[in-house]
C-alpha cells in the first residue's frame, strides 16, 4: 500500500475507512467461489479515493461489501471494514443501521428506480433525515433538506420538493441522491457507477458539483466507475480492480502517466480515443442518395392534468433534413430527449411524421400502403439497444432469424435453412445453435441473433438505435469490424443512432447533431471534431470522459442545467438557455441549420466559428484538474 | 383538481354508455326468448282477447326500439316499472286471479322492492368484505414478507383449500355445524343482524383466496424492488419501509383486483349464498324473478349490477391515480 504515514499522529490524518484483507463470495452448488480476494486499502479523510475495474470486476459487490450490504448468495469469507474503530461487519445489524445514511451513505449507479415511485422526492428525503437524526423537528429538517437541494442546483428547489421521481429527469434524480446522502453529513460516501447512467453533459456537471460538494461538506469518497476518464476527472487516488484484486494502487496522475502492471497500460489503452491518435472512418460516400429526409416533424398529445379536456404538445422532433448516400455511415448523435428515437421511429416507417417527407430512394415511406410497403420494409431494418426483449424466448434461434424470411415469403425448405445458416456463420453464430432456444446466449450473442435476423432480408439500409450500447467495449469492437465487413461485401448503408461520441468518430464518416428535435449541426467526421460549429457539440465534445487532452476546455463549455421541456421550447434559438455565448439575437430570432459552407460543414448557430473560443491543438498537462 | 373533473367528466360519459348497452342487450335478451310474458301477468284461465288487450295496454306489443326507449325514459326519472308478479304486499300473486285484465296498480314497484332487498344484500356483502379481509390481509401480507418460508406456505395451503370449496357445501356444512348442531347462531331467513354472519363467513371463504394470492405476490414483488433495499441502505428502517412504501405501492394492484374481479365474484356469490340461507337480498328478489319470468325485476337489478360495477371502478380507479400519481386514466 502506497504512503502509509509511519506513525499517526493527530485525528485528522488517520483514516476515515481501513479495509483489511477483505474476501467475498458467492455461494453456488460447487461451494464458495470468490469473487473479492485480500482486497485492503484505506480512505484518507477529505479525499476521493476512486476505483475502476470492467464489469465483472468486482467494484459493486466491493461498494456494497463497504456498507455491510451484502446479502445471499454473496458472503463474506474473510476480512474486515474498519469504521470509526470498529469493524462493520461484525457489528449487529442494529449498528449498522444507525451508521448507515448517517455517517455513511451511498449512492448507486440506477437514480430512476431508488426511490419510492409513489411519494414526492423531497418528502423521501425529509423522511430519510428525520430517520437518521432523531430528535429534529419537522421545520428544521425541511428547511434542511430544501438548502442541500439549493446546494446540489436544482432548480426551484420548494417547488421540486414536492415532485414525484418520475417527474425527475436521470440527472435531476441523481442530484436529488446527492442531497439525499449529504443531508445528514456523512463522513464518508461511497458512489458506485453513479454517471453511468447519465448523458455525458450531466455527468460532467455531477462530477463537478460532487467535487465541490466534497469540500464544502468535509466528506470523504470513494468513487466507483468502470470509466477510466470519469475516475481521472474527480479521484485523487486510484484503485485498479482486476477480477477481484486490486492490481494497483497511485495517484491519478502517476497512474496515467506511468501505469505500473500490465492490466493498468490495457484499461488505459482501451479508452477509445476521439482526438490523439483516433481510429476514423473513410472519406464521405459520393454514391446516389438512398434516403434523403426533409423538414420531418413529429408532435405527442399528452393530456394536461392541471387543465380541463387540454393538451400539451411534445414537439419530440421539429423539422429535421439530412441526406444519407449510399454505403455512407451516417451518425445521429444526442443526448436523452433529444429525438433521436422518434426519428428513429419515423425513419423506419413505424409511425408517419406530422410534416415533411422521408423518401428512400425517391419514394416518399408515408405514402405507401400494404404491399409496397412490405416490400419496402425488407430493404431497410432496424436494430434495437435492448437485445433481450427483441427475442421470443420460446422460439428457436433458427426459427427466429428464419421469420422474415417466412414473412415476406422469400424462402422455404431446403433453401430457408441454407440462407439461415448463412446468416448465422456470416454473423460469427455457430450453426450448431439453429435448434437451440436463446435461453443462455449473451448480451452479445443475442445482438448477433438480432443482426442475422436482420441481415436475411439482404437489406439495403440498417438502421442501428443505440444498437451497441448495451454491450461492454470488447464486444461493441467485434461487432463494429463485423459491420464493417458486412458494409464491405454488401455495399449496406448504416445509420447509426447514438449518445455515444467515441463511437460515431471511430465510424461515421458523416454526423448530424441533435438537441430538442432539430439539427443543430451537420458535418462530415474531421471538421466536427476538430473544429466544430455549434456550441452544444463542443459543450458535447468537452465532456466526453477521456484520458486525452481536449481541444475544448471544460470551463468553457461546461453546460448549466438540463435541455428544456419538449413541451415548453424557448423562443429564439431553443439552445440559448444554456449556451455560454447566448447574445440577443438568440432570444428572437431563431437559427436554422444555414446552408453548408461547400465543405458541407453547417451549424444552426447565429456565431460564426471564429467568434467562440479557439480550440487547443494540444493543451499541457493532464484533465484539467479543478 | 382540474385532472379529477375532467377524470369523472369522462367517466361517468363512458359508465352511462356502458350501463345502457348493457340494459338494451338485457332488454332485448328478455323479450325474444319463449314464453310470453302475459301468460306469466294474466295466468292460464285469461281468455286470448283479454291478453291481446292487455299486451297493447301495456305496450308489448310494439317494436323493440320503441319499447325500449319508453323503459329509458322511465329509468331517466326514476321510475323501474311494476312488477308482473309480485302485489304491492311483497307476495306472489301468481296470476290466475287476473284473468279478466290486469291492473298495474296492484302490483309493486320494482324500485320499492329493490329499495327493500338492498340494505340487506349491502350489509351481507360489506360484513363478507370485511371478514375476507381479516382473514386474507395478515396472512397475505406475512406470506408476501416471507416469500418461500412457511408463512408462504400457509398462505398457499389456506388458498387452495379455499378456493377448492364449492359456496353451496360450505354453506350447508356451516349451518349444520353452528347452527344445527350448537345451535350458536341462526342461519335460515332474516330476523336480526346475527343471521347475516354464517352467510359472510361463506361469501368470505369464496372471496379471500384471490384476496391472499394477490396481497401476497404484490408484496412480494414490492420487496423486490430496488427503492426498498436502497431504502435501507439510506438508513430507513425495515418497519419504515414496509410499513410506509411497500404496502403502499402493493395497495395500487389489489384494487384494481378489486375492482375488476372481485365485485363480479362477490355479486355471483350474494345470488347463491342469499338462495342457500333463505336471506331477503337483491340476489333472493332476482332468483324469484328469474323463476317467475319477472322480466322488470330481472333487468332492473341486472341494470342496477352494472351500474354498480362501473361506479366502483370508477372510485377505485381515482383512488390509484392518487397513490401513484405515474398512472393515467
Amino acid at each position: 500500500m502506497m504512503g502509509q504515514p509511519a506513525l499517526e499522529t493527530a485525528a485528522e490524518t488517520s483514516p476515515v475507512m481501513k479495509v483489511e484483507n477483505l474476501s467475498v463470495g458467492v455461494t453456488g452448488r460447487a461451494g464458495i467461489k470468490p469473487i473479492l480476494a485480500d482486497i485492503s486499502f484505506e480512505v484518507a479523510p477529505q479525499s476521493v479515493l476512486g476505483i475502476i475495474g470492467e464489469s465483472g470486476s468486482g467494484k459493486t459487490v466491493l461498494s456494497r461489501a463497504l456498507v455491510n450490504w451484502i446479502s445471499p448468495p454473496l458472503t463474506i469469507t474473510g476480512g474486515a471494514v474498519h469504521y470509526g474503530g470498529r469493524d462493520l461487519l461484525k457489528l449487529p445489524q442494529r449498528e449498522v443501521n444507525a451508521l448507515r445514511g448517517r455517517e455513511l451513505a451511498y449512492i448507486g449507479a440506477n437514480p430512476t428506480s431508488a426511490l419510492d415511485p409513489t411519494i414526492p422526492v423531497g418528502h423521501q428525503i425529509l423522511e430519510k433525515l428525520k430517520a437518521v437524526s432523531p430528535g429534529m423537528d419537522e421545520a428544521t429538517a425541511r428547511e434542511r433538506v430544501i438548502d442541500t437541494l439549493d446546494a446540489v442546483r436544482i432548480p426551484s428547489s420548494k417547488q421540486r420538493f414536492d415532485e414525484y421521481p418520475f417527474q425527475f429527469s436521470g440527472g435531476m434524480m441523481q442530484r436529488a441522491l446527492i442531497v439525499d446522502a449529504l443531508v445528514s453529513d456523512p463522513k464518508l460516501l461511497i458512489a458506485d457507477n453513479i454517471t453511468q447512467p447519465l448523458d455525458v453533459t450531466v455527468a460532467a456537471q455531477i462530477l463537478r458539483l460532487l467535487r465541490d460538494l466534497q469540500q464544502d461538506f468535509d466528506t470523504s469518497i470513494v468513487f466507483i466507475s468502470s470509466a477510466l476518464g470519469i475516475v481521472a476527472d474527480i479521484a485523487d487516488d486510484v484503485l485498479v480492480l482486476e477480477n477481484g484484486s486490486i492490481v494497483e494502487h497511485q495517484p491519478v496522475s502517476a497512474l496515467l502517466r506511468a501505469p505500473e502492471h500490465d492490466y493498468t497500460r490495457e484499461l488505459i489503452a482501451k479508452v477509445p480515443r476521439i482526438w490523439q491518435g483516433a481510429e476514423t472512418p473513410p472519406a464521405p460516400s459520393t454514391g446516389d442518395i438512398v434516403l434523403e429526409v426533409t423538414d420531418v416533424a413529429r408532435t405527442y398529445k399528452v393530456r394536461d392534468r392541471n387543465r380541463l379536456f387540454a393538451h400539451k404538445l411534445v414537439r419530440a422532433v421539429r423539422g429535421v433534413s439530412f441526406e444519407v448516400r449510399k454505403g455512407e455511415n451516417f451518425g445521429i448523435i444526442g443526448e436523452s430527449g433529444c429525438g433521436k428515437s422518434t426519428l428513429s421511429r419515423l425513419l423506419s416507417c413505424l409511425e408517419a411524421p406530422d410534416a415533411g417527407h422521408i423518401r428512400f430512394e425517391g419514394t416518399d415511406i408515408a405514402t405507401l400502403k400494404g404491399k409496397p410497403l412490405l416490400e419496402l420494409r425488407r430493404r431497410f431494418q432496424l436494430l434495437l439497444q435492448d437485445p433481450y426483449n427483441a427475442i421470443a424466448a420460446h422460439m428457436s434461434i433458427g426459427r427466429t432469424i428464419a421469420e422474415p424470411l417466412l414473412i415476406h415469403g422469400l424462402a422455404s425448405g431446403r433453401a430457408l435453412r441454407e440462407k439461415v445458416e448463412a446468416a448465422m456463420s456470416e454473423v460469427g453464430l455457430s450453426t450448431e445453435l439453429y435448434d437451440q432456444l436463446p435461453v443462455g446466449l449473451s448480451a452479445g450473442q443475442r445482438q448477433r441473433v438480432n443482426i442475422a435476423r436482420a441481415l436475411v432480408l439482404e437489406p439495403e439500409l440498417l438502421i442501428l438505435d443505440e444498437t451497441l450500447s448495451s454491450l461492454d467495449q470488447v464486444e461493441q469492437a467485434k461487432l463494429l469490424e463485423l459491420f464493417e465487413a458486412i458494409q464491405k461485401r454488401r455495399g449496406i448503408t448504416y445509420i447509426y443512432i447514438s449518445h455515444d461520441l467515441a463511437m460515431v468518430r471511430r465510424v461515421c464518416a458523416r454526423i448530424a447533431v441533435m438537441y430538442l428535435g432539430r439539427v443543430v449541426e451537420l458535418s462530415d467526421n474531421e471538421p466536427m471534431f476538430a473544429e466544430a460549429a455549434h456550441p452544444y457539440t463542443r459543450a458535447l465534445l468537452s465532456a466526453v470522459p477521456t484520458v486525452e487532452d481536449k481541444p475544448y476546455a471544460t470551463s468553457d463549455y461546461l453546460l448549466e442545467g438540463e435541455p428544456p421541456d419538449p413541451i415548453d421550447i424557448p423562443a429564439g434559438c431553443s439552445f440559448r438557455t444554456r449556451c455560454p455565448f447566448a447574445f440577443d439575437r438568440c432570444k428572437t430570432e431563431d437559427p436554422r441549420l444555414g446552408a453548408d459552407d461547400g465543405a458541407g460543414h453547417a451549424a444552426a448557430c447565429h456565431l460564426a466559428i471564429g467568434e467562440m473560443p479557439k480550440p487547443h491543438a494540444n493543451t499541457a498537462g493532464g484533465p484539467d484538474e479543478r | 383538481m382540474a385532472f379529477a373533473i375532467e377524470f369523472f367528466l369522462r367517466r361517468i360519459s363512458q359508465g352511462l354508455v356502458i350501463v345502457l348497452l348493457v340494459a338494451f342487450v338485457i332488454f332485448t335478451l328478455l323479450r325474444i326468448v319463449p314464453g310470453d310474458p302475459m301468460r306469466i301477468i294474466l295466468g292460464p284461465m285469461a281468455s286470448q282477447t283479454t291478453l291481446e288487450e292487455t299486451a297493447k295496454e301495456l305496450g308489448l306489443r310494439d317494436p323493440m326500439l320503441i319499447q325500449f326507449g319508453r323503459f329509458v325514459g322511465e329509468v331517466a326519472t326514476g321510475d323501474l316499472g311494476r312488477s308482473y308478479i309480485r302485489g304491492v304486499q311483497g307476495g306472489s300473486t301468481g296470476g290466475s286471479q287476473d284473468a279478466d285484465g290486469f291492473d298495474p296498480e296492484s302490483r309493486a314497484s320494482v324500485a320499492g322492492l329493490i329499495a327493500n332487498a338492498l340494505p340487506y344484500s349491502l350489509m351481507l356483502a360489506g360484513l363478507g368484505i370485511a371478514f375476507a379481509l381479516l382473514v386474507a390481509v395478515p396472512i397475505g401480507i406475512a406470506a408476501g414478507l416471507n416469500a418461500g418460508r412457511w408463512p408462504d406456505k400457509i398462505g398457499l395451503y389456506t388458498s387452495s383449500l379455499f378456493v377448492s370449496l364449492p359456496n353451496i357445501w360450505v354453506g350447508v356444512v356451516l349451518i349444520f355445524l353452528l347452527s344445527a348442531k350448537t345451535g350458536w347462531l341462526p342461519a335460515i331467513g332474516y330476523r336480526g343482524f346475527e343471521y347475516t354472519i354464517i352467510p359472510a363467513i361463506v361469501l368470505a371463504v369464496e372471496l379471500s383466496p384471490v384476496m391472499i394470492r394477490a396481497i401476497s405476490v404484490s408484496v412480494a414483488q414490492n420487496l423486490g424492488e430496488t427503492f426498498y433495499s436502497v431504502g435501507l441502505v439510506r438508513g430507513i428502517s425495515r418497519r419504515d419501509m414496509i410499513g410506509k412504501h411497500v404496502l403502499r405501492n402493493a395497495a395500487v394492484p389489489l384494487m384494481n383486483l378489486f375492482g375488476a374481479q372481485m365485485i363480479g365474484m362477490l355479486l355471483g356469490g350474494l345470488f347463491v349464498v342469499e338462495y342457500i340461507f333463505s336471506y331477503p337480498g337483491i340476489g333472493m328478489l332476482t332468483i324469484n324473478a328469474v323463476f317467475q319470468r319477472d322480466f322488470p325485476i330481472i333487468q332492473a337489478v341486472a341494470i342496477l349490477a352494472s351500474a354498480a360495477l362501473v361506479i366502483i371502478n370508477m372510485l377505485v380507479d381515482f383512488a390509484s391515480t392518487l397513490i401513484d400519481r405515474r398512472l393515467k386514466f
